[in-house]
């Protein structure tokens, strides 16, 4: 097998290059997905014979809680790579993508709370879904906490890894623990395994909406690794060259 | 030194500092006399939310006695004898956590039957509590271990530390409170105490190496 592509990511400069040319073009796609997915979603797909038009939420609330969902455990591989092999992009990366996860998660919260009221008649529930993804806000506010504390850039770097690693860890006995304390959430709406149990017309619009947004939160973390690695790099002679080239 | 005298230095050190020991069991007091004050001091609530008040003390107990173990030191610069010291970090971890857990835990258990009176805690459900602490509180000391050595160049690193790790010790809490829980029923509760005594055998498994890289991190 080639490495050279993964050798090639321990590289700022080459990721920036690299991100350059597919951060917009991501972000601009995955906006369009997001867009035919809602609109679809909200406007087109039939309404559910139980919850009426209150379901429609799910084309907004499933993609934000499966998006914070994986950002954490992009994070959790990261920090792991980033105690291992000590890669300079690995801390870069978990910088970024824990603020777009945060508020995923916060979103995830916001809108089920919304879908809450008309559905199960609360804002709020102690249910075992409701409370992991708030642990997960909790636990992202918790990584973001860390690496605005600590002024050292290499120790910031290695305690983000250590505490976004041993998140992960525990993020699967939390979510298990919370589940076997109290459960009233239905079920994951999309599972890998199975076919799902909606309509097509129905889980079509979501797809698109998850895929959607799934680009469009990679494109904007792109963007915020590449402002991360000019203000780390600043120093170095390509920085120089490409903040010049320009022009100030 | 070595691994021997390394902890004989560690827990002389704590029995020469009684007063921080005594500072976590009157925490432990207070937060438990807040429930009875804060919400409702009636046999009613209390008995049910028993094994939950204690384990809440329990966990802010822990994390304070465990907040400031590293810090001093790092201020007198024992840690870099640490390292220097040729001797495995993960191994001097585990011992000063070890220390540190009997100084915290015992005196906990000896108080834990007052306690549980004045909670109106059933006396059939005090035995479990206790174990719950036995096979519990291991897997708080080694996770807040983690955040004590990511935190303790910081001066005001307490609260991060909170913030940090709390969320960490939500499954030992959901566990151990089922366990009481289930003893209060006269239901049993061998398979919630199994998982708590998992947590902290995975928690003496890997929170050591984390602590030691974030020390050797700390120590710059």
């Amino acid at each position: 097998m080639n490495w050279t592509w993964f050798h090639k990511l321990g590289s700022p400069k080459w990721f920036y290059q690299w991100a350059s040319k597919w951060a917009t073009k991501c972000v601009l796609a995955g906006l369009a997905l997001l867009l035919i997915g809602i609109i679809w979603g909200l406007v087109f797909a039939p309404a559910d014979y139980q919850q009426g038009n209150s379901f429609r939420i799910i084309y907004i609330h499933v993609p934000v809680a499966m998006l914070a969902q994986s950002c954490y455990l992009a994070m959790g591989i990261a920090g792991f790579v980033a105690l291992i092999w000590q890669m300079k992009l690995a801390p870069v990366f978990i910088k970024s993508v824990a603020v777009v996860g945060a508020i995923m998660a916060f979103i995830a919260l916001l809108s089920g709370a919304i879908w809450g009221k008309p559905t199960w008649g609360t804002w709020w529930v102690w249910d075992a879904r409701l409370t992991s993804v708030l642990v997960l806000f909790l636990l992202y506010m918790g990584v973001i906490a860390i690496q605005n504390a600590l002024d050292d850039q290499v120790f910031a770097d290695k305690a983000v890894a250590v505490v976004s690693l041993v998140g992960v860890i525990n993020l699967p006995i939390i979510k298990y623990s919370v589940e076997w304390w109290n459960t009233l959430h239905q079920p994951a709406t999309f599972k890998l395994t199975e076919k799902p149990a909606m309509p097509a017309e129905m889980w079509l619009p979501l797809l698109f909406s998850a895929l959607g947004l799934y680009l469009f939160a990679a494109g904007i973390s792109m963007w915020r690794m590449q402002l991360e690695i000019l203000q780390r790099e600043r120093k170095s002679k390509w920085v120089k060259q490409e903040v010049m080239a320009d022009g100030i | 030194m070595n691994y021997r005298s390394f902890f004989k230095a560690e827990w002389l050190s704590l029995l020469r500092r009684k007063q921080d020991t005594l500072n976590a069991l009157l925490f432990f007091i207070m937060v438990i006399t807040l429930f009875p004050l804060g919400v409702d001091p009636s046999s009613e609530f209390l008995a049910p939310a028993a094994g939950g008040i204690i384990w809440c003390a329990t966990a802010l107990s822990v994390l304070m006695a465990v907040e400031g173990m590293f810090k001093e030191d790092f201020n007198d610069g024992s840690l870099e004898q640490w390292l220097a010291s040729g001797l495995s970090v993960t191994y001097l971890v585990v011992l000063k956590v070890t220390a540190q857990w009997l100084m915290v835990v015992l005196p906990l258990l000896i108080v834990l039957p007052l306690l549980g009176q004045m909670l109106f805690l059933p006396s059939e459900a005090l035995a479990t509590v206790m174990l719950t602490i036995v096979l519990g509180t291991p897997a708080l000391f080694f996770i807040g271990a983690i955040g004590a050595a990511l935190t303790v160049a910081l001066r005001r690193g307490a609260v991060l530390m909170l913030l940090l790790i709390l969320p960490l010790y939500l499954p030992v809490i959901i566990f151990a409170t089922g366990a009481v829980r289930a003893a209060q029923l006269q239901m049993s509760f061998h398979g919630q105490l199994a998982i708590l005594a998992a947590m902290s055998i995975v928690a003496l498994a890997l929170s050591p190496v984390m602590t030691a890289i974030s020390i050797k991190a700390s120590v710059n």
